[in-house]
């Protein structure tokens, strides 16, 4: 009996053959070589396979996550995987240009759908407007990018796994998504070897107004806490005549993340009222997290300032061990169903499916399968298939012998 | 273990004497090996030694958790990467040079030949100039002498290549010096022993300018 066995390499499939097979036993398993043209053999960049064992496990990652989300009461939506380009640029502003682009019969523009959050904002000011808040909706989708953000995110695909909590404001709100996505990387087998770090955005925003910067600027102070650049940051702040102690002070407590301990540095340094309040804010969601014995896990990192006009209050990042990039994101975003028309508060997160599968071990959480049991179809066709109905119906897998 | 991508060539010595001086110190037996990956003498990192261009690659990947590398890499590579410490070693000019004699923008369009395409491409779009980037790995002072392009853009440390090549500086683009680069994930991840690397690099460096006053 032929076998065919199949390699993935990073972006090209070969089919390697057990044994190099005479035409006439190919022939006899039902299939015939024939060179296949090059430009069909090849596939875009950033773009992949998933295979066999490869393919259950991102399944198995995904049913865990929706199971967790499922548990916290979370519905499932699904939006439509192309829609009006202005729609993206509508909910994620800039970031929407690295999307697929394409024209309508009517000639509008239309987009593969770089993200789902703003789908899902904009069915929450419409289709859903009558639905009774908090809405809580949840999806496992695949998103496009033309272009990845980064060398090291290459895919242009993704699947992400994500929650949209809609119409609750305050520190609870804020909090439920960090606990859902714990409780994921948890089940995952992902204790311990994950950090999530938080912030509150509308620190960095009080320091902006404070020091009364245009938008250049503030873009260029953005930058260089985002990439830690000390000595750079030093120097934009003594043009600004920021004084030297409280210069110091601040381009520590941007650099580091740490506990409890940066919040009362940054106390002593940032006073305008609009920092002042979004400090005090992040200290409340601190206390609750170390309160529930998380502190291990959390950090709390004032110079993640990466997405400043989306976020309007606390943001998030999720880093696991074994990967290099950052696995989810998530926050508060209350400036985003006003997009819509219709302004309510909203948090939510997106993880990021094909990276957590990477970094998962198996064995850790995926209940045991039992082992295939073959299943001869013999000359009585009827019998074999009954057989194999009555294992199926057992749960058992079965691999029929053609 | 931490582990840093080091760039090999212009700046690897600075920069393993600089780590000697914060206590990162490699065995003499590895330091005259030609061993690509060697760990220091307490065990703390592992250092690989591979091509700058290559530095921004391992550590935004993750492979490494930081790195030690030229800021014109960083810039040309365009990699998403924390640069949380100059290290004030290996520093040069990145600049634009043409010809003695030759007439910057004399048509509608200018001829770059460069090893940055990249920073090229930024530094005169910019500025609304119009421009054929012509990519180049070496020897780019050649190009404007023989007429391949109208100019150059690339790192000058004394100048004195330019000078013997009858170029002349019009521009400069940006200050390069070697720059500590960390991984985002690992910054979070192995917060502990970064911050660690950062304190002993800066003692260090501030040990030096407190002997430079001398």
């Amino acid at each position: 009996m032929a076998r065919r066995w199949l390699c993935l390499c990073v972006n090209s499939v070969f089919i390697v053959f057990a044994n190099p097979l005479p035409v006439t036993r190919s022939q006899a398993a039902g299939f015939v070589l024939v060179e296949s043209p090059m430009h069909l053999s090849r596939i875009p960049s950033g773009l992949r396979y998933y295979v066999g064992e490869a393919a259950r496990q991102r399944r198995a990652v995904e049913d865990c996550a929706i199971s967790v989300f499922s548990g916290w009461s979370y519905q499932e939506i699904d939006t439509p995987a192309v829609d009006y380009y202005s729609l993206f640029e509508q909910g994620m502003g800039p970031e929407a240009q690295s999307s697929f682009r394409f024209v309508d019969a009517d000639a509008r523009l239309l987009a593969l759908r770089p993200d789902v959050t703003s789908s899902v904002a904009r069915a929450s000011a419409t289709l859903l407007a009558e639905t009774p808040r908090p809405l809580r909706l949840c999806y496992a989708a695949s998103v496009f990018h033309q272009q990845p953000r980064t060398q090291a995110e290459w895919r242009r695909e993704t699947t992400q796994l994500g929650c949209e909590l809609i119409g609750a404001a305050g520190i609870a709100a804020d909090v439920e998504p960090l606990l859902i996505v714990v409780e994921t990387l948890n089940r995952l087998g992902l204790a311990g070897n994950y950090r999530i770090t938080i912030n509150n955005i509308d620190i960095f925003n009080g320091i902006a107004d404070h020091l009364g910067l245009d938008r250049d600027s503030r873009e260029r102070l953005r930058s260089l806490i985002d990439v830690r650049d000390t000595s750079a940051l030093t120097e934009l702040l003594t043009g600004l005549a920021v004084p030297e102690d409280e210069r110091d002070l601040f381009v520590q407590v941007t650099r580091l993340s740490g506990k409890q301990g940066i919040i009362e540095a940054a106390k002593k340094v940032i006073t305008n009222s609009r920092s002042n309040a979004a400090l005090k804010s992040l200290e409340e969601t601190w206390s609750v997290i170390s309160g529930l014995g998380l502190a291990e896990s959390f950090e709390i990192d004032l110079g993640d300032v990466s997405s400043l006009d989306y976020y309007t209050g606390l943001l998030f990042k999720v880093y696991v061990r074994g990967s290099g990039i950052r696995v989810g994101r998530g926050g508060r975003y209350d400036g985003l169903t006003s997009r819509f028309g219709r302004a309510e508060p909203a948090t939510g997160f997106v993880l990021d499916l094909d990276e957590l599968t990477r970094v998962v071990r198996p064995p850790e959480f995926t209940a045991s399968r039992p082992s295939a049991a073959a299943v001869a179809l013999a000359e009585d066709n009827v019998a074999a298939f009954r057989e194999a109905m009555r294992r199926r119906a057992a749960d058992e897998r079965i691999c029929l012998e053609l | 273990m931490l582990t840093i991508a080091i760039a090999k060539g212009r700046l690897q010595g600075e920069a393993l004497a600089l780590l000697s001086r914060a206590g990162v110190n490699l065995s003499a037996a590895d330091l005259a090996s030609r061993k690509l990956t060697v760990e220091d003498e307490s065990r703390q990192y592992r250092m690989i030694f591979v091509k700058p261009s290559d530095v921004p690659v391992y550590v935004e990947h993750g492979i490494a958790d930081c790195g030690v590398v030229g800021r014109d890499v960083v810039v040309e590579s365009n990699a998403d990467l924390l640069l949380p410490l100059d290290l004030q070693i290996a520093r040069c000019k990145m600049i634009v040079a043409t010809t003695s004699d030759g007439e910057l923008m004399n048509g509608g369009m200018l001829r770059v030949a460069t090893k940055y395409p990249r920073i090229a491409t930024a530094y005169f779009g910019e500025r609304g100039v119009p421009v054929e980037i012509i990519p180049l790995v070496g020897s780019v002072e050649l190009a404007p002498v023989l007429g391949l392009a109208d100019c150059i853009v690339d790192l000058m440390e004394t100048g004195r290549t330019l000078r013997e090549n009858g170029l002349r500086v019009v521009a400069e683009i940006l200050d390069s010096s070697g720059r500590l680069v960390v991984n985002r994930a690992a910054y979070q991840l192995k917060s502990a022993a970064i911050a660690n690397l950062v304190e002993v690099l800066s003692q260090a460096l501030r040990n030096e300018r407190h002997c430079g006053n001398d």
